[in-house]
C-alpha cells in the first residue's frame, strides 16, 4: 500500500472538519475522493504534502510516516508527490511558460533557456502552447487549470493529488484531463488521488472511490459498488438529487 | 466576560493589555521572520530572476518619486533656515546648515517614509494576495521555500535600493537647497558648496546612510511579515497593508531616535 491515512483528525478552532478518516491507496491506483462541498476533501489531501498538519492520527506515504515530518523534511516528499490545487495557483507575475519552467529551474538545475524549452513541450501536452507567453490573469479558469496541471507534472512525480481537476473545464478539455490522469496511472505507474464532483470522471476513470461525509469515510469501494449501494446518502449524492437524507 | 460587558473602569486596562499583547506578538513574528531570513543567507541561494525583477521594480521605478521628494526637502530646509540666516547674517554657512540637517536626518527619514508607502505597501499587498490565492502554498507544494525564493530577494532589494535611493536623494536635496538658497537668500552656489564641503565631515553623510540601511531592513521585514501573515481574503490584504505601513513608520521613527542617539 503506498498511501495510508489512519484515524486522521483535523479541526480549525472549534470546527471539527475531519473526525476520524482512514483509507489506503494502492500503488498505481486512480483513487477518487468525493463528498459535498465543505466536507473537507481539500483539507484531507493537503495533509499528505504537509500543507496542513493533522491534530491526530498518522499518514504514510511510501511506507514513511509523513505526518511527523518537519517543513524542511517535507521538501523531498513534495518532489515525488505533486498537487494540482482546486483554484488556479499560477504565479501572476510570470507567464505560463515561466510558471512551468520554475520547478525545472529549481530542481532539475536547468538553465533559464533549457527550462523554457522544456516548459513549452510540457505546455503542448495540455494544449496550451499557444498561450505560453500569456500571463495567468489573462486566461480563463479552465486554461489556467491546464497550465497548473502541466506545472505540477514537471518533476515527473510518482504521486499526484488532483483537487477538482475538471471543475470549470469545458466537456472536451475535461475528458482530455480524465484521459491524461488515466494514462499517468496505466502507462507511467503514477498513483493519483483525485478529488472530484464530476460524475463522468468518477465513473469513467476511478479504480476506487471514497466518499467523505460528516468527518468520516461514509463508503469505500469500486464504481460498481457505488452504483449498486443501498446507502441512501451515497445514492442521493451520486444521483445528484436535491431531496434526501443527506445533511449539508 | 467579554470586553463589551465590562464595567467601564475595566475596559481601558483590558484594551491596553490586548494592544500590548498584539504588539508583542507582531514583534515576535518579526524576530522569527528575521531569524528565518538570516538562516537562508548561509549559504545564500538567491533566485537571480526574482532578485533582478525586484531590484528594478523597487529601485528604478521609485526614482521619480524619491527625486521629487528630495528636491522639495532640500528647498524646505532653506526656507525654514531663512529667517535665522537673515537675522544673524549667516549666508556663508547656509550650505552647511542645509546639508547637515538633510544628510544626517531629514533626507534618510523622509525618503524611507516615501519608500515605505510605495514599495513596502506594494510588497505587503503582493505577498498577501499570494497567500490568500494559495500561491504560497503552491510554492511549498513545488518544494520551493517561500522564504528563500520570495522573501530573501525582496529584503535584499529593499535594503540595497533604499541605500542607493538615499544617496541619490541626498544629492538632489542639496541641489534643491542650493537653488532655494540662490532664489530666496541670494546665496551664491559657489559659497553654498564651499561651506558644505568645508564644514561637513564624512561622518555626517555616513550617519544618514547607515540609517537608510536600518530603515530599509525595517521596511523589508515589516512588509514581508504582514504580507505573509494575511488571513481572511481581500479585506485581510487591505488590513495587512494598513498595519504594515503604520508599523514600518513607527519602527522607522523609533529606530531613528536610537540611531541618532547612538551614532552621535
Ligand atoms: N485554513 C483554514 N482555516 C479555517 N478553516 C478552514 C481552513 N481550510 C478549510 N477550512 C474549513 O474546512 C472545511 C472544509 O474545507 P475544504 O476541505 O476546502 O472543503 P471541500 O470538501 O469542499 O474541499 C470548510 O468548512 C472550510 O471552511
Ligand atoms: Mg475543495
Amino acid at each position: 500500500m503506498s498511501i495510508r491515512f489512519e484515524n486522521v483528525r483535523k479541526a480549525f478552532g472549534s470546527k471539527v472538519v475531519l473526525e476520524d478518516v482512514g483509507f489506503e491507496v494502492g500503488s498505481g491506483e486512480c483513487f477518487f475522493i468525493i463528498g459535498a462541498s465543505g466536507v473537507g476533501k481539500s483539507v484531507l489531501i493537503k495533509h499528505l504534502i504537509g500543507l496542513l498538519r493533522p491534530d491526530g492520527g498518522s499518514i504514510y506515504l511510501d511506507g514513511e510516516e509523513v505526518s511527523r515530518l518537519t517543513e524542511k523534511e517535507f521538501f523531498s516528499v513534495r518532489k515525488k508527490c505533486a498537487m494540482v490545487f482546486q483554484n488556479s495557483t499560477l504565479f501572476d507575475s510570470m507567464t505560463c511558460a515561466e510558471n512551468v519552467a520554475l520547478p525545472l529551474r529549481k530542481h532539475k538545475r536547468l538553465g533559464a533557456k533549457a527550462a523554457l524549452k522544456e516548459a513549452l513541450e510540457r505546455l503542448d501536452t495540455v494544449h496550451m502552447r499557444e498561450f505560453a507567453n500569456a500571463y495567468p490573469p489573462e486566461l480563463g479558469d479552465g486554461m489556467q487549470k491546464r497550465v497548473a496541471i502541466a506545472r505540477a507534472l514537471t518533476l515527473d512525480p510518482r504521486y499526484v493529488l488532483f483537487d477538482e481537476p475538471t471543475t470549470s473545464l469545458d466537456p472536451v478539455s475535461a475528458r482530455r484531463v480524465d484521459q491524461m490522469i488515466r494514462e499517468l496511472c496505466d502507462e507511467v505507474g503514477v498513483t493519483s488521488i483525485v478529488v472530484s464532483h464530476d460524475l463522468r470522471s468518477i465513473f469513467g476513470i476511478a479504480d476506487r472511490i471514497c466518499m467523505l461525509y460528516k468527518g468520516h469515510v461514509r463508503m469505500l469501494g469500486t464504481p460498481e459498488d457505488f452504483q449498486t449501494t443501498d446507502d441512501p446518502v451515497v445514492q442521493q449524492f451520486i444521483n445528484g438529487r436535491a431531496e434526501g437524507p443527506m445533511e449539508v | 466576560m467579554s470586553a463589551a460587558t465590562d464595567p467601564w473602569p475595566l475596559r481601558a486596562p483590558r484594551l491596553l493589555g490586548a494592544t500590548a499583547l498584539s504588539i508583542g506578538s507582531q514583534v515576535g513574528g518579526l524576530v522569527v521572520l528575521l531569524a528565518r531570513i538570516v538562516a537562508r543567507l548561509f549559504p545564500p541561494r538567491l533566485d537571480r530572476a526574482e532578485l533582478l525583477r525586484n531590484l528594478h521594480k523597487m529601485g528604478v521605478r521609485s526614482l521619480p518619486i524619491v527625486s521629487v521628494t528630495a528636491l522639495f526637502v532640500g528647498a524646505i530646509m532653506v526656507i525654514q533656515a531663512a529667517p535665522l540666516v537673515t537675522r544673524f547674517n549667516a549666508r556663508e554657512i547656509v550650505g552647511w546648515g542645509a546639508g547637515f540637517a538633510t544628510l544626517r536626518e531629514v533626507g534618510p527619514l523622509l525618503i524611507a517614509l516615501m519608500f515605505s508607502g510605495r514599495v513596502g505597501a506594494n510588497n505587503t499587498a503582493e505577498l498577501g494576495t499570494m497567500v490568500v490565492t494559495s500561491q504560497i502554498d503552491a510554492l511549498r507544494a513545488l518544494a520551493i521555500d517561500p522564504i528563500g525564493y520570495l522573501v530573501l530577494p525582496r529584503v535584499l532589494s529593499m535594503v540595497v535600493m533604499l541605500f542607493f535611493l538615499t544617496i541619490i536623494g541626498d544629492v538632489v536635496a542639496i541641489g534643491g537647497a542650493m537653488v532655494a538658497g540662490k532664489v530666496l537668500l541670494d546665496v551664491d552656489p559657489r559659497s553654498f558648496l564651499n561651506s558644505l564641503f568645508l564644514l561637513l565631515d564624512q561622518w555626517d553623510l555616513m550617519t544618514g546612510l547607515i540609517k537608510s540601511v536600518i530603515f530599509g531592513a525595517m521596511i523589508a521585514l515589516t512588509s514581508c511579515h504582514f504580507g505573509l501573515s494575511v488571513t481572511g481574503g481581500a479585506p485581510g490584504v487591505g488590513r495587512a497593508v494598513n498595519a504594515s505601513v503604520v508599523a514600518a513608520a513607527s519602527g522607522i521613527f523609533i529606530l531613528d531616535y536610537f540611531s541618532s542617539f547612538l551614532l552621535g
